[in-house]
């Protein structure tokens, strides 16, 4: 699993707010350096290491509510919660190919039609996933959601992610 | 899927520590109230619940620990421990009732099958050829053309029920031992709540 990066300038004193904007903001950076290795779709680990750290992003965000005017805040959650909701259908399919892949070699004979039937199946199911990942990416994009999100926490934070600049542990 | 709980008295102008410990207290809370219900292995959605429960307080023992001096980690790979084997169940009891669908649906591809042969029997009652038929009604039992794949579904329902039985006996011998060893006041002693 890919591992989460560390939250520049995080210590242990810190304000509730202050620590609120700086893991958001490294959460939500974390979250998109996957983007395009999901969208190439050659490496099913891209997209697990995206729900992975999608999930990190709105326990985060669940964590802190808190520390922001609950309205506003909320439409941004959702947008997350969607992310994490259509990363994680696709997810779900690659790991149930994968099992079923793994449990085909200890069933008999006669039970290798059914397996294939289903391998099948989800396959069909998981390429239709992946206009679905596209379309809500090029949403995001075209909705400026990245920017309106770390405009809103720097207000309510005064953590701005340009300054914060947060990267990976090995900086890759 | 329970919501969590609102935490009264979060000052988000105060240190992480206190509004942490303030969270967590509840979010332990909630883990516990499904001590009851997930005795019986039939309460599937308490099982459900209780890891959702188990995620959200895992994730925030993570989120939070920059603020203990004590080491969670212990304490993070425990709930996880849980949070796993409860997320096996319910991997189960998803795919159990979903392959029991996929079942449902090749027995109607084959009905269907058996009906269209009728059909063309009934039709063309009188010059029957009797190896097209057959040709024909095997094509319709396997649009894939692999054969029957009732078998195989059947086996991996067997196999996931099976392994059900084997999780939640896991979860349940877990989960007493928890509980067995204080866990629950361990953590609050590490957390600074007890």
């Amino acid at each position: 699993m890919a591992k989460a990066w560390p939250v520049p300038g995080l210590r242990p004193r810190a304000r509730f707010r202050d620590a609120a904007g700086r893991i958001i903001i490294t959460r939500w950076r974390e979250m998109m350096s996957y983007r395009d290795g999901t969208l190439a779709g050659e490496d099913i680990e891209e997209l697990h290491a995206m729900r992975v750290s999608s999930r990190r992003l709105r326990a985060a965000m669940d964590a802190f509510e808190d520390a922001f005017p609950r309205k506003p805040y909320q439409r941004l959650v959702r947008q997350v919660k969607e992310i994490t909701d259509v990363l994680g259908d696709a997810r779900d399919l690659d790991v149930t190919i994968e099992n079923l892949q793994s449990v085909r070699g200890s069933l008999d004979d006669a039970a290798q039609p059914g397996i294939d039937g289903l391998i099948d199946r989800f396959r069909v199911e998981r390429t239709a996933e992946n206009p679905i990942i596209a379309a809500l990416f090029e949403r995001i994009e075209v909705e400026d959601f990245g920017p309106r999100l770390e405009a809103f926490i720097a207000k309510h934070t005064g953590i701005v992610a340009s300054e914060l600049d947060p990267r990976p542990a090995d900086g890759g | 899927m329970a919501k969590p709980r609102r935490v009264s008295g979060v000052d988000p102008d105060r240190r992480l520590r206190p509004n942490a410990r303030r969270i967590l207290a509840v979010r332990i809370d909630e883990v516990y109230q499904y001590d009851g219900a997930v005795a019986d292995p039939a309460n599937v959605t308490e099982l459900h619940d209780m890891r959702i429960a188990c995620k959200r307080l895992r994730y925030l023992l993570e989120i939070f620990s920059v603020a203990f001096t004590e080491d969670l980690d212990p304490i993070i790979d425990q709930v996880k421990e849980l949070q796993d084997i409860l997320g096996d169940i319910h991997d189960c009891d998803v795919q159990v009732p979903l392959l029991q669908r996929h079942l449902a649906w090749l027995q109607e591809r084959e009905a269907a099958g058996a009906r269209e042969l009728v059909g063309s029997r009934a039709a063309g009652a009188g010059e029957v050829d009797a190896e097209a038929e057959i040709a024909r009604f095997a094509e319709a039992l396997s649009s894939s053309g692999r054969g029957d794949e009732r078998p195989g579904v059947h086996a991996l329902i067997a196999r996931r029920r099976q392994e059900r039985d084997a999780l939640y006996a896991r979860f349940l011998d877990e989960w007493r031992r928890l509980k067995r060893e204080r866990f629950r006041a361990r953590m609050e002693r590490a957390l600074d709540l007890a």
